[in-house]
């Protein structure tokens, strides 16, 4: 039971907030990060657990089966510290419809990576659009945005269902994340492969499909922002590595060779059009691309070891991507603008501030020490040892693109000289650097020994591997 | 198959020494508006006890014992491990304990020093947490035992030189420079990334033991790609041609950062690399080769664009690459011992100069332009001396410690067989002589020109240096520290500066040679048919032809009589070539700053919103049935929550009805 609270809490929660009638903002914070730390307990005490009620048994069988596995455990943690930090952190108007928002959000989410039925996880997918959705609507009225991120990420979906139910119909059960017994085969399995596939680049994004999301990257506010790009963008990756790479694995590697120059194209691209944004939100949304091509990239080179860095880097870029989201709220909130050609000194007043955006910053650009470094290196080392030396090579070039869109965009914002009409507010509070905390620490944890990460070898990401090493099954 | 490199055991005070500077810079970091001045006290104390902890592991770093199959030199200290073949741990042996002890030895007088020079600055304890932070980050590189570990350290020294360079973070030439530097140096991490990529794919192991065991198994080309590879990360650290355009630019540093990282210890680190692989290079001659022409030229162009500058630091810093050059071009041809002897009293007299000139400008108020000294020897006696000392040793004067050192190296290009890189070493030198007293004379002989409007002297843009120099002002008031916190040091380094290189006296014997006996490749080699004393003849002859030109051009009796007018011509006669400095930086700028901006400004202003979102509009949604269905459901977010869930629940009845229909 107590792995179904993980999803029932947010939820419920979260509708309470959406109904109340109190608009004390300390109260729907200390309500929402509450709930987000109950959720980080729940998750690790529940790990293995799972719940499951039979669904539907004709046309096929489905049930309602919620439980971790080996991978998404981590997932599901880093969901609850995301959420735990940008409750935290949000100072919005209407804060408690906004937490109780982003409280949906986290419990659609969590039940995205929970789902241990595939149909499930199709209701889920959807189900997290709309909580996004009604913030973009909500909160600054980015009416197209809104819909354009609604409309791709939709789209998205209706292929998932369909790839679902075509799944269901083949094998008569979608009660199977998480399973290593199971194996699809036959002329309809490119099909459903490609549905599945649509949904997971949309969402991850890669390009061509990602033009939905600098928008969102920088229209929706900073503390959502923050869990969408940090936790939703590895719902497609999760995808991947739990659908296609476990029930799939011969029409993933049919296919790699696609999905290697997507990834390439995508992390070049993004490395490129970063360094020349002046928008630091947008900086940050297509430095985005660069870093979820490169997993894509990793998943695609059927390598163990790159799959053991491409975790390890979902994590990473989830917790230096939220935290940059953040700081940069933080900034915006107070000088009221994100251009890069407007701001500038503001580190000289606020030094806390500007050693947050460092870090963040430096864990983003692959700096030696933080765990966006080990998931870059291994990353790169299995896609080398796959036999992909080409896109090795060119997956060095964002390296250096990135230090430099990552130092521009700090230096931007912190250094320089002061800019006369730009307000001169207060430093970083204690709260918001509580906020930053869990993630800068998780960063430094984790870049200095990741070893919890890299020495899982249970379920469904053993049998992953070992098909990855025959090469099938 | 595995190797051992040092005696595995546990060493608390390795673990020490490493980790103080790290404890220091976190102590201070945290409470440096609580500590204010105590804050440079601390952060000495944390590297002199490193210092001390160094010297006292002495032992445990020279020890020798026979282990399974071969003597095992130093120290080993295991640490933590990511994956199967990614071990990590620390390694003391005498190469590392060189380093180490230069790091914290040089680094704690330089700390000592920057209490004096750093007094009045408003961002005191955020230098001083700095600094520590980089006495760490250095001591990581030269102690881990595998590539990766280099390599973090390797990064983290390149943060903490960003950290510094931009130290005066209001200033927009500081906040370039360190930008420039960083990215430059990320570019030569890549490097080794992707040598560390061929490494594990080959050997399946990071460790510099499992990959110096395995060299044998390495086909040529694969060995000579990985030499490369780690090439262009020694290159871009340690400011060799064509990635040495960041260093002079480096100078934005205050003087004792210039001093420690950007002379004694992280620019050698590529010095350092080439040694620590000598049995990756020893056994490829193209490898070999490549290093030691890369080091030749950059030892000749930092020599030639020495003879150009203006900007005090900027002479040091040019002289600086000239002298890397030497390092790499020694070791590059496989004189280990003389290469790292070079790094070893560079360090000494080089960290002296900058020192030196440190105190010029500090005495000057923040003045840097050497046009703008003369006729210091009376103002700044002490200073005059120090300078006096480090020229005469880096230019190789007999007694001096340069001149064992650098002749270590240039006979070693010919005993290894490079004649061409040998002339150059020796052209090198005479240069080196030229410009170091050109700085001499001009700054301490004939009289002040402090007082000489600048354009009369020939400066292009005082308005600018005038700029640089207010902003300075800003950082050093009128309350200076004690003097003996900055003469102190200096005069401290004197003593090895005159005296460091008769360690190498004695030839096969002498304590340097027993000291590496167990570190470096010996092969055996012809001997030239210049003999090593007639090499130092040549050597000193050239040095004294270009201390005559200097003489004859900045300290006769005339030359200082119209001096003004001399340094007038000078300047305006210099050629574009030189003030331009080969136009590395234009091209460098060319090549891949402009190109990523172009790719950058076409993907995100032309494909992005034009191709692909025009192509989205075209196909699949028209833009007004996109606006309708915008206006229509803009009214009520009950409206939306509604398409939604018919749009989804139709959909998913629409497919389980043809799918229930396909299967019965």
């Amino acid at each position: 039971m107590l792995v179904l609270s993980l999803v029932l809490v947010p939820i419920v929660a979260g509708f309470v907030l959406l109904v109340l009638r109190n608009e004390n903002p300390v109260m729907s914070r200390t309500v929402g990060a509450l709930v987000a730390a109950f959720t980080f307990g729940a998750a690790i005490a529940a790990h293995g657990q799972e719940w499951s009620y039979r669904w539907l048994t004709r046309p096929f069988v489905a049930s309602f089966h919620i439980g971790d596995t080996a991978i998404s455990y981590w997932l599901v943690l880093l969901l609850a510290i995301c959420t735990f930090c940008a409750i935290l952190a949000a100072s919005v108007p209407r804060q408690r419809a906004f937490v109780g928002q982003m409280l949906l959000l986290e419990g659609a989410m969590m039940g995205l990576f929970l789902a241990r039925d595939l149909l499930l996880f199709a209701l889920f997918w959807d189900l997290m659009l709309l909580p996004v959705f009604f913030v973009l609507l909500g909160w600054g009225e980015h009416v197209a945005t809104a819909w354009r991120y609604f409309i791709y990420n939709f789209a998205g979906g209706l292929f998932l269902l369909l790839a679902t139910a075509a799944f269901g119909a083949l094998y008569g059960s979608t009660d199977v994340i998480g399973r290593s017994d199971v194996h699809l085969a036959g002329a309809w399995v490119p099909w459903i492969f490609w549905g599945f596939a649509v949904a997971f680049l949309v969402k991850t994004p890669v390009w061509p499909l990602h033009t939905w999301m600098p928008l969102t990257y920088s229209d929706t506010p900073s503390p959502m922002v923050a869990v969408v790009s940090a936790v939703q963008s590895k719902g497609g990756l999760y995808g991947f590595i739990a659908i296609g790479m476990a029930f799939m694995p011969e029409y993933v590697k049919a296919y790699a060779p696609i999905l290697i120059v997507l990834g390439v194209i995508s992390l070049l691209y993004g490395a490129f059009v970063a360094v020349t944004q002046n928008d630091a939100k947008r900086v940050v949304a297509y430095s985005s691309l660069s870093h979820l091509g490169l997993i894509v990239v990793a998943l695609a080179s059927l390598n163990a070891t790159a799959l053991q860095g491409a975790l390890i880097y979902m994590i990473a870029h989830g917790l230096f991507s939220a935290a940059l989201f953040l700081v940069l709220g933080f900034v915006e909130s107070r000088e009221e603008t994100r251009s890069l050609v407007r701001l500038g000194g503001i580190g000289a007043t606020n030094p806390r501030l500007a050693g947050a955006l460092c870090i963040a910053a430096l864990a983003a650009l692959g700096l030696p020490g933080l765990a966006g470094f080990v998931g870059e290196l291994i990353i790169l080392t299995g896609i080398f040892q796959a036999g992909l030396t080409w896109a090795a090579i060119l997956a060095l070039i964002p390296i250096v693109l990135a230090s430099a869109y990552m130092l521009r965009l700090f230096q931007g914002i912190m250094n320089g000289p002061q800019v006369p009409d730009l307000p001169v507010r207060r430093d970083l509070g204690w709260l918001e650097g509580l906020a930053l905390a869990p993630l800068v620490l998780a960063l430094v944890v984790l870049g200095v020994n990741p070893h919890a990460l890299t020495t899982f070898d249970t379920g469904a990401y053993n049998a992953v591997a070992t098909t990855l090493q025959g090469g099938t099954r | 198959m595995h190797y051992q490199m040092g005696n595995s055991g546990s060493y608390p005070l390795l673990l020490l020494l490493w980790l103080l500077p790290l404890a220091g810079a976190i102590v201070i970091w945290a409470f440096g508006p609580q500590l204010k001045r105590l804050a440079g006290a601390l952060g000495s104390a944390v590297v002199g006890a490193s210092f001390v902890a160094t010297l006292l592991s002495w032992h445990d770093g020279t020890q020798s014992v026979a282990g399974a199959g071969a003597n095992l030199v130093g120290a080993h200290q295991a640490l933590v491990s990511w994956l199967p073949g990614f071990d990590f741990g620390l390694l003391l042996d005498p190469l590392s304990l060189l380093w180490v002890c230069i790091i914290t030895g040089v680094g704690f007088l330089i700390h000592v020093y920057s209490i004096g020079y750093m007094y009045d600055d408003k961002a005191f304890a955020r230098f001083f947490a700095f600094l520590n932070f980089f006495v760490f980050a250095m001591l990581t590189l030269v102690l881990s035992d595998n590539f990766v570990g280099l390599l973090v350290g390797w990064g983290l020294v390149g943060l903490a030189s960003y950290f510094l360079i931009g130290f005066w973070f209001e200033k927009p030439s500081a906040v370039a420079a360190a930008r420039k530097a960083f990215v430059i140096n990320v570019a030569g991490d890549v490097g080794i990334m992707f040598a560390i990529f061929m490494i594990v794919a080959s050997v399946h192991s990071i460790a510099f033991g499992d990959v110096f065991g395995n060299v044998g198994s390495l086909s040529t080309p694969w060995l000579l790609a990985i030499c490369i590879c780690l090439f262009i990360g020694a290159a871009a650290k340690s400011a060799q041609v064509p990635l040495h355009t960041w260093l002079p630019d480096a100078m934005e540093g205050p003087t004792p950062v210039s001093a420690l990282i950007h002379a004694a210890t992280m620019v050698t680190a590529g010095v350092y690399l080439v040694a620590r692989c000598a049995p990756l290079w020893s056994q490829n001659a193209d490898a070999q080769l490549l290093v030691g022409i890369i080091g030749g030229i950059t030892a000749l162009a930092g020599a030639i664009l020495g003879c150009a500058q203006w900007d005090i630091k900027r002479i040091l810093a040019y002289s600086t690459m000239s002298q890397i050059g030497y390092m790499i071009m020694g070791v590059g041809v496989g004189a280990y011992e003389g290469g790292v002897a070079h790094f070893f009293t560079h360090a000494f007299f080089k960290a002296q100069l900058f020192l030196g000139s440190g105190l010029i400008i500090h005495a000057l108020a923040n003045e840097q332009d050497v046009r703008r000294m003369g006729g210091l020897m009376k103002k700044l006696p002490f200073a005059f001396v120090a300078m006096l000392v480090g020229v005469l040793a880096i230019c190789g004067i007999p007694g001096f410690s340069g001149s064992f050192s650098k002749d270590a190296v240039i006979y070693g290009t010919l005993q290894h067989g490079h004649p061409i890189l040998y002339a150059i070493g020796i052209l090198t030198a005479g240069l080196t002589a030229y410009y170091m007293f050109r700085l001499l004379f001009v700054t301490f002989f004939g009289s002040y020109r402090g007082d000489v409007d600048p354009s009369d002297l020939g400066i292009r843009h005082p308005e600018l240096a005038g700029t640089a120099h207010a902003a300075h002002d800003d950082h050093h008031g009128e309350h200076h520290a004690p003097a003996w916190l900055m003469n102190v040091p200096v005069g401290i380094l004197i003593v090895p500066s005159i005296f460091a290189g008769w360690l190498l006296f004695g030839g096969e014997h002498s304590p340097w040679a027993q000291f590496f006996a167990q570190q470096f490749p010996h092969p055996t080699l012809p001997t030239p048919a210049i003999s090593e004393l007639t090499t130092t003849l040549i050597v000193l002859a050239c040095v004294a032809v270009g201390i005559g030109v200097a003489y004859a051009r900045y300290a006769t009796a005339a030359a200082q009589a119209d001096a003004v007018e001399r340094l007038r011509g000078e300047s305006v006669r210099m050629p574009a070539l030189l003030t331009n400095a080969f136009y590395f930086d234009a091209a460098l700028d060319l090549l891949f700053v402009r190109t990523s901006q172009l790719f950058g400004t076409i993907f995100g202003r032309l494909i992005d919103p034009q191709i692909i979102d025009g192509a989205v509009r075209e196909t699949a949604f028209s833009a007004q049935w996109l606006g309708t269905l915008v206006r229509s459901f803009q009214t009520g977010l009950v409206r939306a929550y509604a398409f939604v869930l018919v749009i989804g629940v139709a959909c998913f009845l629409v497919y389980y009805a043809v799918i229930s229909g396909g299967l019965h």
